[in-house]
Parts: C-alpha cells; sequence; structure tokens
C-alpha cells in the first residue's frame, strides 16, 4: 500500500470522497461536490475539491475526459478503482466489527 | 462568481496550475455561487500548490529556461565580484608569504572561474546558436538583438573602458572615483549580457537536446563557480585577518558586504543551477 493509499485510510478524507463520486460515472468539478454533499454529508469547498483533483489525476488515480466547456470532467482509473475497493473493504471491516461489538454491549442494533 | 477577489485568489497559484484548473475553478465558483469563504479556501491552498506541485504539471523545459535565465544573471554577478576581487588583491601583489593559503586562495579561483567560463560557453553555445538561427530565420530583429547582446555588451564595456583609462588615467593610474564608476559599469555591462539570453529564452521558448545540454553543463559550471567563491572568501578573510598590512584600503565592514554579496551570488547561481539540471537529468 503506497502513501497516498494509507492516507485514503479515513472515511471522511476528501480523496477517498471524490473517488466514492466518481465511482459510478464521470463527473465534473461541480457535480462532485454536489455529489458528495448530498449523498455524504460533506461539503467540500473549491480550494480543497481542485487541490485533490490536481493530486489524484497526478498520481492516477482519475484521469479528464476532453471536454469544450469549462466544466472538464473526470473519470476513475483502473488504479483508483482498485484503491477505492481496498479502503472500502477495510472500511467495512471496522464497520462491521464497530456494529457487532456496538451490539453486543449495548444492544444497539444500528440503522 | 467573477469576483476580483476570485481572481485575486487564483493569481495566487503557479502559472502552470492556474493554465490547467483556473477556467475549471472559475466555474465552479460560477455554479456554486461561492461567496468570501470558499475564495479564502480557495487563497489558503494556493501555498501548498508552490510547495508541492503536482508532478504531472512539471514543465520541464519551461523549468530549464528560467533556471538557466537566473543562473546566467546571478553568475556573471558573482563573475563581476571574482574580477573586482582579483583587481584588488591578486594583480596587486598582494601574496603575503606568512599566510600561504591566500596564494592557494588565488590559483583555485584563477582556475575555477577559467573552467566554469568555459563549460559554461561550450554548453550554452549550440542553445545560442539554434536561437540565433531561428530568430534571424524568422526575422525577429528584438529576439536577435537579445541574443547579441553578450557580445555587444562586452565588447562596448572594453571599448568605454580603454578609452576612459586614455582620458582619465594619470601617471599612477586611475583614481578611486574612476575606478569606482568603471567597476559600476562593469557590473552594468554584465547584467545586461546576460539578460538579453534570459529574454530571448523566454520569448523564443526553445527545447530539446540543447536546452538539456545547456542546462546540464550550468550546473556544472555553478558548482565550479562556487569553488570560486569559496577561494574568495578563504582569499578575503585571510587577507583582513593576518595581512591588513598588504591592503590599506581594506576594512570589515566593506570586506562583510563584500563577502555577503559573493556567498549571496554563489548561492542564487548554485541553486538556480541545480534546479535546472536537476530537470534536464529527469526521466520524462
Amino acid at each position: 500500500m503506497d502513501g497516498v493509499t494509507e492516507r485514503l485510510d479515513r472515511w471522511a478524507d476528501p480523496p477517498l470522497l471524490v473517488l466514492a463520486s466518481l465511482a459510478d460515472e464521470p463527473k465534473h468539478g461541480y457535480a462532485i461536490s454536489q455529489d458528495v454533499a448530498e449523498t455524504m454529508g460533506v461539503r467540500l469547498s473549491a480550494g480543497t475539491l481542485y487541490a485533490v483533483i490536481a493530486r489524484l489525476e497526478a498520481r492516477g488515480l482519475i484521469e479528464p475526459l476532453e471536454s469544450d466547456d469549462r466544466r472538464r470532467p473526470y473519470r476513475i482509473t483502473m488504479a483508483g478503482a482498485e484503491a477505492l475497493a481496498q479502503q472500502s473493504e477495510r472500511m467495512s471491516k471496522v464497520a462491521s466489527v464497530a456494529r457487532e461489538r456496538l451490539s453486543t454491549r449495548l444492544g444497539w442494533a444500528g440503522a | 462568481m467573477r469576483s476580483p477577489l476570485a481572481r485575486a485568489a487564483l493569481a495566487l497559484y503557479p502559472p502552470s496550475w492556474r493554465a490547467r484548473y483556473g477556467d475549471e475553478v472559475l466555474a465552479l465558483l460560477d455554479d456554486s455561487g461561492g461567496g468570501p469563504a470558499a475564495v479564502a479556501s480557495l487563497a489558503w491552498h494556493a501555498l501548498p500548490a508552490w510547495f508541492c506541485p503536482p508532478r504531472h504539471l512539471h514543465d520541464r523545459p519551461a523549468r530549464m529556461r528560467a533556471s538557466l535565465a537566473t543562473a546566467l544573471m546571478s553568475w556573471s554577478m558573482l563573475t563581476g565580484l571574482g574580477l573586482v576581487f582579483a583587481q584588488l588583491t591578486q594583480l596587486q601583489g598582494l601574496a603575503p608569504a606568512a599566510a600561504p593559503q591566500i596564494r592557494w586562495a588565488y590559483a583555485v579561483f584563477d582556475i575555477s572561474l577559467a573552467t566554469s567560463a568555459l563549460i559554461a560557453g561550450l554548453g550554452g553555445l549550440p542553445l545560442w546558436l539554434l536561437m540565433l538561427r531561428r530568430a534571424w530565420r524568422d526575422q525577429r530583429t528584438r529576439d536577435t538583438a537579445y541574443l547579441l547582446l553578450p557580445v555587444i555588451a562586452p565588447v562596448a564595456y572594453l571599448a568605454g573602458l580603454i578609452v576612459t583609462a586614455r582620458l582619465a588615467g594619470g601617471a599612477s593610474g586611475l583614481s578611486q572615483g574612476w575606478f569606482g564608476v568603471i567597476t559600476l559599469a562593469g557590473f552594468a555591462a554584465a547584467a545586461t549580457a546576460a539578460v538579453g539570453p534570459g529574454l530571448a529564452l523566454r520569448r523564443l521558448q526553445p527545447r530539446g537536446p540543447a536546452l538539456r545540454l545547456a542546462a546540464t553543463a550550468a550546473g556544472v559550471s555553478a558548482g565550479v563557480m562556487a569553488v570560486a567563491a569559496v577561494a574568495i572568501v578563504i582569499a578575503v578573510t585571510s587577507l583582513d585577518l593576518w595581512a591588513r598590512q598588504f591592503a590599506g584600503y581594506h576594512d570589515g565592514t566593506l570586506s562583510g558586504i563584500y563577502l555577503a554579496l559573493v556567498v549571496a551570488a554563489a548561492t542564487v547561481t548554485t541553486v538556480s543551477a541545480a534546479r535546472g539540471t536537476r530537470a534536464a537529468l529527469a526521466h520524462p
């Protein structure tokens, strides 16, 4: 696991949110920020979003698509999908363990 | 949102970042109607964009050209400072037997300066000829003039020097006032000679093997010139400490200012040239 993938470990890490947003289809900047806000409940500012986009693009985890518009869409690459899958798996395990232990101790059944 | 503040925040980013993402960011701000908080966030993220620029935005030829232009200017200033050193010490015969390191420093300085100039000249010649041919072929008069400045400025300076020496020189040579004038004119000539190719590099934007050769040679030349700078520091410090009787016009303050200038010029030259060389040697 490289440094970037390691940093994706935190569930609310902006790079991970952007990768998750692009997992189903290509989106441009505004669509990503809207999607992240609506589905994940996190607001990404323009500065944060484009810092993340530049970093992910440099690492080959996302790639820009051709566009005549100023709103250039991005899509997740195979490397990005693998990184996202790895992190999702780890997060699932953490969530599963947490849910199970909370259930045992507090009788919490989850949402 | 196209407020002046948003544009100002975007202007804080490196040019390559702005060229790649600027329009997209403005489109995002247009769509989201971002307020002061969005602009502040944009400005905040400009700093890491300078310190950790994304690798895919690296424009290696542009890096090499910028480094070459800066290194050439600082190298010229350092050479000028070195010639002042030679004129005021070595050529005056200030080589006391009690401090043999001074004589050694003179020898190291001479060899380093000559080697550095030779490497810079040989390494930069193909690029200079390439740009000159292109400027001439495309009838770019201004760029041709810029490229000829390294020839014109020294020749004009030497001609002025000869005329001044004949008109103002007495039996004991030039007065201190005239020496100061000639020294300042020398630095102006060196700056003029260096700024010409720098401007031509920016306007003609050459690429390819000649640029890489020049950037690599600049790194080697700057490294050798740093040795010359160390020799200057050793000689001047030694003269001030152990041979004051030989250097009547020397005083600690002037020597300190002079050495600070030498160290500053050597540092800028070495750092700039090293950045250019690194870009030249990096894998594409």
